[in-house]
């Protein structure tokens, strides 16, 4: 493939390429990577300044930034996939790293470890996530974990105080009734969270069990289902969170949620997205614990919000190498990167941002350092077909919420489908 | 062979960009999907043969496929003639002589130029909130509101509305028909003393019939095409409960989201032949009530 | 003037009286239905602006108002959003401008003259296979998007065409979008066949006649045709997406998707500043080429 374009290239004669192509790395320097990641205005700017820092330190090589928003860079991703043209260097979510691993588009990079990448600065466990049938796939750069993003000033005005590291799904509801009666009803005290599969993941964990199991079948049951739905629609019943008008939109964006628009106090992130939740909104914003059942277990866990992955079609992997070393390891570039990818997993990357962060960014920094002792272990991997099953969560449960289905047969039907949406991804 | 070359010659000649492209770009690709359509395919590893697989999950197990259907029968049926017949309703009134006209044609150009971007979808949800524009003018009149797109009864006719909205191009392209009328045919009514009405069914309409069918045909494909307004108000989901599953929305995330571009063909497939069929009904309708101007067929 | 005529009509015969009676009521009822269909246009063009005045209005707050206060009028105008976001992101919109303004030219004289030839072809020349071809055509106007991309992708990564601008231009210049060959041929069947007869019996040859004859005539076909191309060029977003990888070489509709990240920090203020930035060029290009639709009243003259 590499050889066609070349050729084409050469062919074409630099007059015409001069005037409809754009500037192409390949020809300025002997070697090149390219790296593509999912942004905003903020992490583009740190991303190329790493690049630059990173050019500047390696002359020889030449780094190709690419970038798009969230939604268009999994379209984008899927076809360079197909094409066999994916970029050396990719940044992956949790969300997507089993199907990738799965079907083979990414690389191990257990044979670089120590030999080109440096991972001996890393927390232990840190790479716990990423590792994947026992190798290393994708590289931490940045820890998070589920939080409750709150309105710090309604929680003050409503007089709650309460250890919001410690407690229960008990203090969450009387919280929701302070804040809801406080206000005369013109703010909720949470969105209702019935839709959020990652919430129900903490709850499902706080029993000792996983949404899937060690072979890719479904863990979580029918009662965990039922439970998690009934317990939202009590508060839903007694009007102490939003209405379901607001709940059945799905795959919230930062602009969708009751936080930012002002009709809440609470919804459900990940601790590494409160600073964007805090940038729409005047009130400050805090960083809760996600509540649990009295009783039960640690249903947290520390996952990356990103990893850095190299991919099947990688180039020059020395060149990808020193790029991802330098990415993990340089205190100037750690520094450039800040917090926005969530916090860094090595005590190195967490110094060289300490005198970088905002306010809130403080905030998420003790709140992750709070809940550290409540975090349980890493959960299964997901098998393929995730991705669907956590569609059909929402969508069963929005029968719930809309009042069509009655929690206990809507959970077992959620079940029902679960189960065969795994079947047939796994074909 | 003289003879066929002489015959055919200019024809192909000009359509020689044409076929050139449809041959070298479109044709290859086009024959892959098909292909695809009969394979499992998750665009990181090779097809893999499944001959009716794909068409048969479809057809006897896919309750979503039947939803994606209904959604998108209902939303062509109200809003392609809704959207036409604004269009028309507007470019006959823009056609006759205002002075002001052109700034009208600007404005109620507007709405289509803005597409189906972030910020319509952000905007629709706001307008047809609970606490929206929509529900603020209701009350004025005494009708109680709900929250109009968060309930999947009424959630498409949302769609149907911004489809109506953006009746921009239809709009232009009846404009231009329009201009194409001549007009002492309207100069000749007049003196007979034919009224407005019947100069609108016994002038305008036939005289538009071409310019109305090319607006039939191609709003009919791309109401069933429809996909950007519909994924981008739901953000990508096609909630609430379903109710803007739009076919292709299913297919985008069947594709993209679920890794089955397999599958997704062979919905493509599917779609293509239920508008081929709508086609060709208003192709082989079109002699009974499209005339074209001096043309002998 | 409208005293002066009752003035006379006081002292002319009754006839004439009743004459100009009639003409007054007539344009008094004009006027009246001229004022109606004013006020209608004007209700409705409120509702056709409502949404940019939104657009507008969100690109002027702070970032932390736009969405909890729906308010049309901001606090405080924040003019910044314009001025910075110009340069928020890792290239400046200057550059993004200028890679719209170069694939959008290109594409509309593509397909102008491309999409003209076939649908000249399908209109007015005969030859085997018309029908079939035709068929064809409107074949790949059906067929969801979605399912070519990712073999056309390998097409042009075969090509080596990836990462340039060749996969965005060079379809345009092969008639690749139906709908214009469609749009034009329906334009081009109402012109009258007598003057291409005429045309042939005095020697001219097809390309003559198409472009002597058939062009002229199609000024608004031709018109609507420029502007349609040009709008969904500028805006097209899904091709730039998928074939251009470096920043330096993205579009408008490419960088403004830049802006917000769904899942993490935003810079909405500034999204929407440049959203209503990026539609003043198809605005005035708008307002500019419907001229040519209006103007383009030829063919009444020609019967």
């Amino acid at each position: 493939m590499k050889l066609t374009r070349r050729l084409f290239l050469g062919s074409m004669g630099t007059a015409t390429a001069a005037t409809i192509l754009p500037a192409f790395p390949a020809f300025a320097q002997d070697r090149s990577i390219r790296h593509f990641w999912w942004g905003n205005p903020t992490r583009d700017k740190n991303t190329f300044n790493v690049i630059d820092l990173f050019q500047g330190a390696n002359p020889g090589i030449k780094v190709s930034g690419e970038t798009i928003g969230w939604g268009d860079y999994w379209t984008k991703m899927a076809t360079q996939t197909a094409g066999g043209n994916m970029a050396d260097v990719i940044q992956m979510a949790h969300t997507f790293i089993h199907e990738y691993v799965g079907r083979g588009a990414i690389k191990p990079l257990d044979e670089f470890v120590g030999n080109g990448i440096d991972l001996s600065n890393y927390d232990a466990g840190a790479n716990d996530v990423g590792t994947i049938d026992g190798k290393l796939y994708g590289i931490n750069i940045g820890s998070t974990t589920q939080a409750i993003p709150y309105n710090i000033r309604a929680f003050e005005d409503a007089g709650i105080d309460v250890d919001t590291l410690a407690w229960t799904t008990e203090d969450l509801a009387a919280a929701c009734a302070a804040i809801t009666e406080k206000s005369g009803g013109a703010m909720t005290g949470s969105e209702d969270l019935s839709l959020y599969l990652e919430n129900f993941e903490v709850w499902v964990r706080s029993t000792g069990r996983d949404l899937y199991s060690e072979d890719g079948k479904l863990e979580m049951t029918a009662e965990d289902v039922q439970s998690y739905w009934e317990f939202w629609g009590g508060l839903r019943d007694a009007g102490f969170v939003e209405g379901k008008d607001a709940t059945v939109i799905l795959d919230k964006g930062m602009a969708d949620l009751g936080i930012t628009k002002g009709t809440t106090a609470m919804t459900f992130r990940y601790a590494n997205q409160v600073g964007a939740v805090q940038s729409l909104m005047t009130d400050p914003v805090g960083a809760a614990r996600v509540p649990q059942r009295p009783g039960t277990g640690n249903g947290h866990y520390v996952l990356p919000s990103m990893f850095l992955c190299m991919t099947r079609d990688v180039g020059d992997i020395d060149a990808a190498n020193a790029y991802i070393d330098f990415w993990i390891n340089n205190p100037e570039a750690l520094k450039s990167l800040g917090i926005d990818r969530g916090i860094p997993p090595s005590q190195m990357g967490r110094d060289a941002i300490e005198p970088t962060l905002s306010d809130v960014d403080k905030n998420v920094v003790a709140f992750f350092g709070g809940v550290q002792d409540q975090v349980g272990p890493v959960p299964n991997a997901t098998p393929k077909g995730a991705g669907e099953v956590r569609d059909a969560f929402m969508r069963t449960g929005t029968d719930v919420v809309l009042g069509n289905m009655p929690a206990d047969e809507a959970a077992g039907q959620f079940i029902q489908d679960a189960e065969s949406i795994l079947i047939r991804a796994n074909r | 062979m003289f003879r066929f070359l002489r015959r055919n010659a200019a024809g192909y000649v000009f359509l020689s960009p044409w076929l050139v492209g449809f041959v070298f770009l479109a044709l290859g690709p086009i024959l892959a999907s098909l292909y695809m359509s009969f394979t499992r395919y998750d665009m990181v590893s090779p097809p893999v043969w499944d001959g009716l697989g794909n068409y048969q999950y479809m057809f006897e197990h896919d309750r979503r496929f039947w939803k994606a259907l209904q959604v998108t029968f209902t939303f062509v049926a109200f809003s392609v003639p809704l959207r036409l017949a604004m269009a028309l309703g507007v470019a006959m009134l823009l056609d006759k002589g205002l002075r002001t006209i052109g700034l009208y044609r600007a404005i109620f150009y507007l709405p289509s130029l803005l597409g189906a971007s972030i910020a319509i979808a952000l905007l629709w949800r706001e307008m047809f909130g609970v606490d929206g524009v929509v529900n603020g003018a209701l009350a004025m009149i005494g009708i109680e509101g709900r929250g109009w797109i968060t309930d999947p009864d009424t959630s498409l006719y949302t769609i149907v509305i911004l489809a109506m909205w953006q009746f921009g191009s239809p709009m232009l392209i009846f404009l231009a028909g329009l201009r194409g009328i001549p007009r002492d045919l309207y100069e000749a009514a007049e003196i007979d003393g034919t009224s407005k009405w019947r100069q609108f069914w016994r002038i305008t309409l036939p005289m538009l019939a071409p310019v109305v069918f090319f607006n039939l045909v191609l709003q009919t494909i791309e109401a069933f095409k429809t996909f950007t307004s519909a994924f981008i108000i739901s953000n990508g989901t096609g909630a609430p409960a379903d109710s803007l599953l739009f076919y292709t929305v299913y297919l985008f995330n069947e594709a993209f989201k679920f890794f089955r571009m397999g599958y997704a063909s062979a919905l493509a497939w599917v779609l293509l032949i239920i508008i081929a069929v709508f086609t060709a009904l208003a192709f082989a309708t079109s002699k009974y009530w499209v005339h074209y101007e001096n043309e002998r067929d | 003037m409208k005293t002066n005529v009752i003035d006379r009509s006081t002292v002319a015969d009754p006839e004439a009286d009743l004459a100009h009676e009639i003409r007054l009521r007539q344009k008094a009822r004009e006027k009246r239905a001229r004022l109606l269909k004013h006020a209608f246009l004007m209700l409705l063009s409120f509702v056709m602006l409502y949404p940019l005045l939104w657009l507008f209005a969100s690109s002027l707050k702070p970032e932390n108002e736009i969405f909890g206060d729906l308010g049309l009028w901001p606090s405080q105008f924040q003019w910044s959003n314009y001025t910075e976001g110009w340069n928020a992101l890792p290239v400046s919109f200057t550059v993004f401008y200028a890679n719209s303004a170069i694939v959008t030219v290109l594409s509309v004289i593509g397909n102008l003259l491309s999409c003209s030839f076939a649908a000249y072809a399908f209109a007015r020349l005969t030859f085997n296979g018309r029908t079939f071809f035709f068929a064809l055509m409107m074949m790949t106007m059906m067929l969801p998007y979605h399912v070519v991309l990712i073999p056309q992708y390998v097409l042009f990564l075969n090509l080596g065409w990836v990462d340039t601008y060749l996969p965005l231009i060079v379809p345009r210049f092969l008639a690749a979008d139906g709908f214009f060959i469609f749009l034009m041929v329906q334009f081009f069947r109402q012109i009258p066949r007598e003057l291409d007869e005429a045309a042939m019996i005095d020697g001219c040859s097809p390309f003559k006649i198409y472009w002597a004859i058939i062009l002229p005539l199609s000024l608004p076909a031709m018109g609507t045709a420029a502007i349609f191309s040009l709008i969904w060029v500028w805006e097209d977003f899904l091709a730039p997406l998928i074939y251009l990888n470096d920043i330096n070489s993205y579009t408008v509709p490419l960088a403004l998707r830049l802006f917000v990240d769904q899942e993490g920090q935003s810079a909405f203020g500034q999204m929407f500043a440049m959203s209503v930035l990026s539609l003043v060029p198809v605005l005035l290009f708008f307002v500019a080429f419907q001229k040519l639709i209006i103007r383009g009243i030829a063919t009444s003259g020609m019967k």
